[in-house]
């Protein structure tokens, strides 16, 4: 936009604006003019986003260990309990089992509504039960690094989530069943140790022994056990 | 240090909404269900956190902490301050997250232009000497990303900016990141840089201006800036 479109007396006052300098009667003044200009309105918007750029150009950088806990504990958050090493980790609903949790609460189910690969999700009601059946932790090595759920109703469901877990990127998720059988459940990113997902069971939740996340070369990073 | 105040709960059905909202995006692969990468929209999170929902505490603060540290540390080059800033700028955010108003602007945004007051004030009560303009300018190529397709875009989007600010001249530059980034007024900039005031004005103006046409001629879209 050329600047003999605007209001050239708010010209400087504009930019400055944008850039959030201006204060005073010269700001009170220019909110004035630009709530009755509609040009002096877009020239304010589009400077403000030229100005906003440079905030975004700053770049990511890792805050220092601890950030996190002591931010959360001023905040009073409960956080992911990786790093509290009790019997059984306290763990936030978050993620997959929230989606879940909630969407059962407002009377949603989750089911599939065409095999094919971009059909979205046909919403239903009442198919998966609202409460998890079961709940287990997730190890690796030893350490809980998740919580893996299993909702009952018309449509089971599993949700897994995973916290702090050595893992990145793409993973299997699969069940093994009481008469031994591997069901495969889908393939799920993993970012930098956390990820959360709700599949489809596909067979009773009794059923189910083991849940365990695999690796591209057909290694298990995670299980738990269910049953 | 004891927990502090959390805002009042009102009516969870915000949050329920966003939720659902999410829900009805989750998309079909491979004959799973899989919910998106992206999870939960800033928007959801804010409306669960205004509603008191950790989960969405936990998952906005690993979103963002990244970059308002970052942002804290490149205007700073102290890692102390930035932390203590970076710490004040999100549980500002989380106190806030009621009276969020989408229409003046993304949640990037907001949270950026928070982290970037927090961090001049700090600046001036302490009277600490704030990176150099230039080397806020050139830092942005230290971005740490989760996702390497958000990386690649960031990166992008970074190297848009930052070109877009070298072709401005050097004292336009100068007057363009002092007022942007750090808050400086054209009579301090006029101060600082031993200039007349209608000088830094119009350096600040055109520098702002050029900056804005670069980065349209180059297509850079609001979208680089999530």
């Amino acid at each position: 936009m050329s600047d003999d479109t605007i209001c050239e007396k708010f010209a400087d006052n504009l930019a400055e604006m944008a850039l959030g300098i201006l204060t005073g009667r010269e700001r009170m003044a220019t909110l004035a003019h630009v709530e009755s200009c509609a040009l002096c309105t877009h020239e304010l918007e589009s400077l403000s986003w030229a100005t906003d750029a440079m905030l975004h150009m700053a770049p990511q950088v890792e805050p220092p260990l601890g950030f996190e806990v002591r931010l959360f504990s001023r905040i009073g958050v409960d956080e992911l309990g990786a790093r509290r090493r009790a019997s059984r980790p306290r763990w936030i609903l978050a993620g997959a089992a929230a989606v879940v949790a909630l969407a059962t609460g407002l009377g949603i189910g989750l089911s599939v509504g065409s095999s094919s690969p971009n059909a979205k999700v046909e919403a239903q009601a009442h198919s998966t039960t609202s409460k998890p059946m079961l709940t287990a932790d997730l190890t690796e090595n030893g350490s809980p690094v998740g919580v893996v759920s299993l909702y009952g109703g018309s449509t089971p469901a599993l949700t897994m989530d995973l916290a702090e877990s050595s893992v990145h990127g793409i993973v299997t998720c699969e069940i093994v069943t009481d008469n031994g059988a591997t069901h495969k459940l889908g393939s799920f990113k993993v970012t930098h140790g956390y990820g959360a997902w709700v599949a489809p069971l596909g067979v009773p939740p009794d059923a189910v022994r083991t849940a365990q996340l695999i690796s591209p070369d057909g290694t298990t990073i995670a299980s738990a056990t269910l049953g | 240090m004891g927990a502090e105040c959390r805002p009042e709960r009102f009516g969870t059905a915000e949050w329920r909404a966003a939720i659902f909202r999410h829900v009805s995006d989750v998309s079909l692969r491979m004959g799973q269900i899989h919910v998106a990468d992206s999870g939960p929209s800033d928007e959801a999170l804010l409306a669960g956190m205004a509603v008191g929902e950790q989960a969405a505490v936990v998952v906005f603060v690993r979103r963002y902490q990244s970059r308002v540290y970052g942002l804290a540390y490149s205007m700073t080059s102290d890692r102390i301050l930035a932390e203590e800033v970076a710490e004040e700028s999100l549980i500002r955010v989380w106190r806030h997250a009621p009276v969020f108003d989408p229409r003046r602007g993304s949640v990037a945004s907001w949270v950026l232009t928070i982290t970037r007051n927090l961090t001049i004030d700090a600046l001036r009560t302490r009277r600490a000497v704030p990176t150099d303009p230039e080397n806020f300018a050139a830092s942005a190529h230290m971005s740490l990303e989760q996702n390497p397709e958000d990386a690649v875009q960031r990166d992008d989007a970074h190297a848009m900016v930052r070109t877009a600010l070298r072709t401005l001249s050097p004292e336009q530059r100068r007057a363009v990141v002092l007022a942007g980034a750090y808050g400086r007024s054209a009579f301090e900039i006029s101060e600082a840089e031993n200039i007349p005031l209608g000088t830094a004005k119009t350096r600040i103006r055109t520098g702002l201006l050029h900056l804005r046409s670069t980065l349209e001629h180059s297509g850079k879209t609001r979208k680089t800036d999530e």
